[in-house]
């Protein structure tokens, strides 16, 4: 039974679309499943804001969903979009953009659904904090669709340039290396800044006086916490426009998918255990304000020791790609 | 329910206003694919909303377990009604694609606009 490229590609596309719809839905079923839970218990706390938790709870759920709605994009792209030209390379390409948008969806979906919980929780406890709870979800929730934004980007790069003029060996490993860096790395920061808005929200109800002292360190917070889905981010585009010399071997073609690799899962860690400093950070800046600058000093330390594993793995991508 | 149809009524009312003029504008300067994109893409994010607001119900009360395998079904029926316009998009020459995918998030975009500058004007009232 022999199959010709057209064949492959398609089956490739197929793959791809699956991975990223079938990925991308995991995470955002798990933020709105997140938010229905805390929005059942702030409910019974407090039946009489049930019109507004049930508010919160549908616009915290809308903009969760956002890198879910991502998943689908990239899916109907890889399923309807015709391939004029069909080439090997493409089955790569395609298998990496599914991939990258599939995993780069699971974090920024779980992570919008903290502060949409904590949102209506907060309701249910201070009621007349609605307005400024909403407001900061919404900001949270935002920022934290970011890491799904770079993998969107990464894909839709993968799917519209054109790397047929490259050596199918290693430029195969590089697109596959570049899905895997900027999808996996994603999934940490999601989840951690989903942790760090969650706080925040948390702080604001608990706390209203301390509204602007605690969005002012969750945005810090968040802004340290997605610093690895940007070295991801890096380690995809060097992947992807790097231009790497044809070669039988398969050793550099295996130097360059376990550079994505590395890159990929080395930010998972990094990323959730800097939204847990700043997660608990933003908690205490509530309680303790006249502390707040030593509690933000300790944060950005605990961060960037955090970091450090993160860095580790953008070392050895970068000398995996360019010495290896 | 009558906070959350409010709620829907408001963002779904702007979205499809800036969308029917947008898309107007478009189809005047003889971009029509684009025009008719926007609009239909706009059509399926606010059925996508009133959908989710109508589900909401039916996912309180029950356990985290129950509430997850709920969401995640009502994801893929949503996303399946959201995958309708994309199709036609490509399939069809009279709807540009870019269009109708910026038209599918233009109610979350009201919503964080609506927050946002909520946000800054009351930060601008508090300097004045």
């Amino acid at each position: 039974m022999s199959y010709d490229v057209k064949t492959w590609v398609d089956v490739a596309a197929f793959v791809g679309a699956g991975l990223s719809m079938g990925l991308g839905a995991i995470g955002a079923g798990i933020g709105e499943g997140l938010t229905a839970a805390r929005a059942t218990l702030a409910i019974s706390r407090n039946p009489e804001a049930s019109g507004e938790i049930f508010k919160t709870m549908l616009v915290g759920q809308a903009i969760a969903e956002t890198a879910g709605i991502f998943g689908l994009v990239i899916a109907m792209m890889l399923l309807f979009v015709k391939n004029p030209n069909p080439s090997f390379i493409m089955v790569a390409v395609f298998i990496g953009a599914g991939l990258c948008m599939g995993f780069g969806a699971i974090g920024s979906g779980v992570g919008g659904g903290f502060p949409a919980g904590e949102a209506c929780t907060g309701i249910a406890r201070q009621p007349a904090m609605t307005k400024r709870l909403n407001t900061t979800m919404l900001i949270g929730s935002s920022i934290c669709q970011t890491p799904a934004i770079f993998a969107l980007v990464t894909a839709l790069i993968l799917l519209f340039s054109d790397f047929s003029a490259l050596p199918l060996c290693p430029t195969w490993a590089a697109v596959l290396g570049a899905g895997f860096a900027c999808g996996i790395a994603a999934i940490g920061p999601g989840i951690g800044d989903g942790l760090v808005a969650g706080a925040c929200c948390e702080s604001v109800a608990r706390q209203p006086s301390s509204a602007t002292i605690a969005t002012t360190t969750m945005l810090l917070g968040m802004a340290v916490t997605e610093t690895t889905a940007i070295y991801g981010l890096l380690v995809s585009f060097i992947l992807m426009f790097k231009t790497f010399p044809a070669t039988d071997a398969i050793a550099p073609a295996m130097a360059l998918l376990g550079a994505g690799l590395c890159m990929g899962i080395g930010a998972i860690g990094p990323g959730i255990g800097e939204g847990l400093t700043a997660y608990s950070a933003v908690g205490q800046v509530g309680k303790n304000q006249k502390n707040s600058a030593e509690l933000v000093r300790v944060m950005l330390v605990g961060q960037a020791v955090s970091e450090s594993t993160g860095i580790y793995s953008l070392v050895i991508a970068l000398v995996l790609i360019f010495v290896v | 329910m009558e906070t959350i149809r409010q709620t829907q009524k408001k963002y779904c009312t702007r979205a499809i206003t800036v969308a029917i003029f947008a898309g107007l504008l478009f189809i005047l300067i003889d971009y029509k694919p684009i025009g008719k994109g926007l609009i239909l893409g706009t059509v399926f994010s606010i059925l996508n909303f009133i959908l989710m607001g109508e589900m909401l119900p039916l996912k309180i009360g029950k356990t985290k377990g129950k509430t997850f395998m709920f969401s995640l079904g009502s994801i893929f029926f949503r996303y399946f009604i959201l995958a309708i316009p994309m199709v036609m998009a490509i399939k069809l020459e009279q709807y540009n694609l870019i269009s109708v995918v910026v038209g599918i998030f233009f109610v979350q975009v009201f919503i964080m606009a609506d927050h946002l500058l909520d946000f800054l004007w009351s930060a601008r009232g508090k300097q004045v």
